[in-house]
């Protein structure tokens, strides 16, 4: 390894960090090549797992450092109302588009499996990427204190009325993915699998981990009423 | 993609988008370091004044935006010279959605730059920098499947590089005569500005 450029490009076949040094135009030719080959490696594919979730913590870290900053705030530093507000407000012209497109949705089992850092983590949102407002019953179906089930396909979940405000939670166990069943009181959900339970809210009340963590809460969903019609946002139907 | 649709909040923009981002900065740099650190700067730096009330396709401008002042910034660093740039056609990053993890299906910008480069060359020249670049092989490793000596291999590997590399140049120089490495500059500026009133 005479050269500089193939220092440089011996750096990049052995997966480290290529080293400054003051090319010629020749020597950017290959460089350019070394790189274009590179990019068609396996380790170009996809950004590893651990980064992704470190660089996520520093936005979040970011994310209270600016807080109290007068600047006008992204939506997720709004209040889980506020950003419930936004999302529809938001998303009403993504709706509105229509064209049957394909289903993108974000992975939001990222949020939920994330963050082992001790403390419960943060209650997440299911916030797909390409959805739709979907009517899942009538308001009339779920007066004030009800617990109803319902099945989008991609998600399921539960709602309920409390104080006149809807809410959803998704009904997939944050453990190890069972589908959750509501209790016979209808208070609470129960994992069928190794017996997690979680409020209607969505806290972890109990779980099988020998750590003594807390389960993640379950992801929240987007829900409004529209027209007598109570709606979730969710994936396109396939 | 739907032009008009949006992203709920943050959490959206960086799990839809950081996969797209980080294949896009890979395919500029060629390493996981640089890729990582570089992917990070797009985000840090768009956080603050990027809303979340931009439809997906100014967020993702817009971080293509960010993208392209941020490898300049990293190229005039590192090597003092522009050696990559991301393509002024480039804005809605629909080349850069995951592939699958799954190399042999992908037929993204950056597969068919390396196929097209790797087709222009002999077979032998052509075999090193598959077993090199593309399967991670060492030169021992390299030498032993082609059956050579590692220091025929070595050799081999440069040559091979070189003789891409010039075939490379040449195509570039009959496509486009004016000179590529001088031309961007003026065009990140307009276009980041651009971008960032879009979605701001």
């Amino acid at each position: 390894m005479r050269h500089p450029v193939d220092r440089y490009v011996d750096r990049l076949l052995r997966r480290r960090r290529p080293k400054p040094f003051a090319p010629t135009a020749d020597e950017l030719a290959v460089l350019r090549t070394a790189i274009d080959l590179m990019a068609a490696a396996p380790d170009a594919a996809a950004p590893r797992p651990a980064f992704v979730e470190q660089l996520r913590g520093r936005l979040s870290e970011q994310e209270h450092a600016d807080q109290g900053a007068e600047a006008p705030r992204p939506a997720w530093r709004l209040s889980p109302r506020r950003r419930f507000l936004a999302a529809g407000a938001l998303t009403a012209a993504g709706a509105a588009a229509g064209a049957a497109g394909t289903v993108g949705v974000v992975a939001d089992r990222l949020w939920a499996s994330g963050s082992a850092s001790g403390e419960t983590a943060p209650q997440t949102a299911i916030s797909p990427t390409y959805g739709a407002w979907r009517t899942v019953v009538s308001g009339a179906e779920l007066p004030e204190g009800a617990v109803l089930a319902f099945d989008l396909g991609a998600v399921t979940g539960f709602l309920r009325r409390v104080s006149g405000r809807v809410q959803a939670v998704s009904g997939i166990c944050t453990h190890q993915g069972c589908r959750l069943d509501l209790t016979d009181t209808r208070d609470t959900l129960s994992c069928p699998c190794h017996g997690a339970t979680f409020t209607l809210a969505g806290a972890n009340l109990t779980h099988p981990l020998q750590t003594g963590q807390p389960l993640p809460a379950l992801p929240r969903l987007p829900v409004r009423e529209v027209s007598g019609q109570i709606q979730i946002y969710a994936p396109r139907s396939a | 993609m739907l032009p008009g649709a949006a992203y709920p909040d943050w959490e959206a923009i960086y799990a839809d988008n950081v996969g797209r981002i980080y294949r896009l900065m890979f395919s500029k740099v060629g390493n996981r370091p640089d890729a990582e650190d570089l992917t990070s700067q797009v985000f840090l730096t768009a956080y603050g004044p990027l809303r979340t009330t931009a439809g997906v396709a100014q967020v993702r401008a817009y971080l293509t935006a960010t993208a392209r002042t941020v490898l300049a910034e990293h190229w005039r660093r590192k090597l003092g010279h522009q050696v990559t740039e991301i393509d002024p056609q480039t804005t809605d990053l629909a080349d850069y959605a995951d592939t699958g993890h799954c190399p042999a299906d992908a037929h993204g910008p950056a597969d068919e730059r390396a196929a097209r480069i790797l087709e222009a060359l002999p077979q032998r020249q052509r075999q090193i920098l598959v077993l090199r670049f593309l399967r991670g092989y060492s030169v021992r490793q390299a030498a032993a499947e082609l059956g050579v000596t590692v220091a025929n291999a070595k050799v081999l590997q440069h040559r091979a590089l070189r003789a891409a590399a010039s075939l490379e140049k040449q195509r570039l120089d009959q496509e486009d005569p004016a000179a590529p490495d001088t031309r961007e500059t003026y065009e990140i500026r307009e276009r980041h500005g651009q971008a960032k009133e879009d979605a701001l």
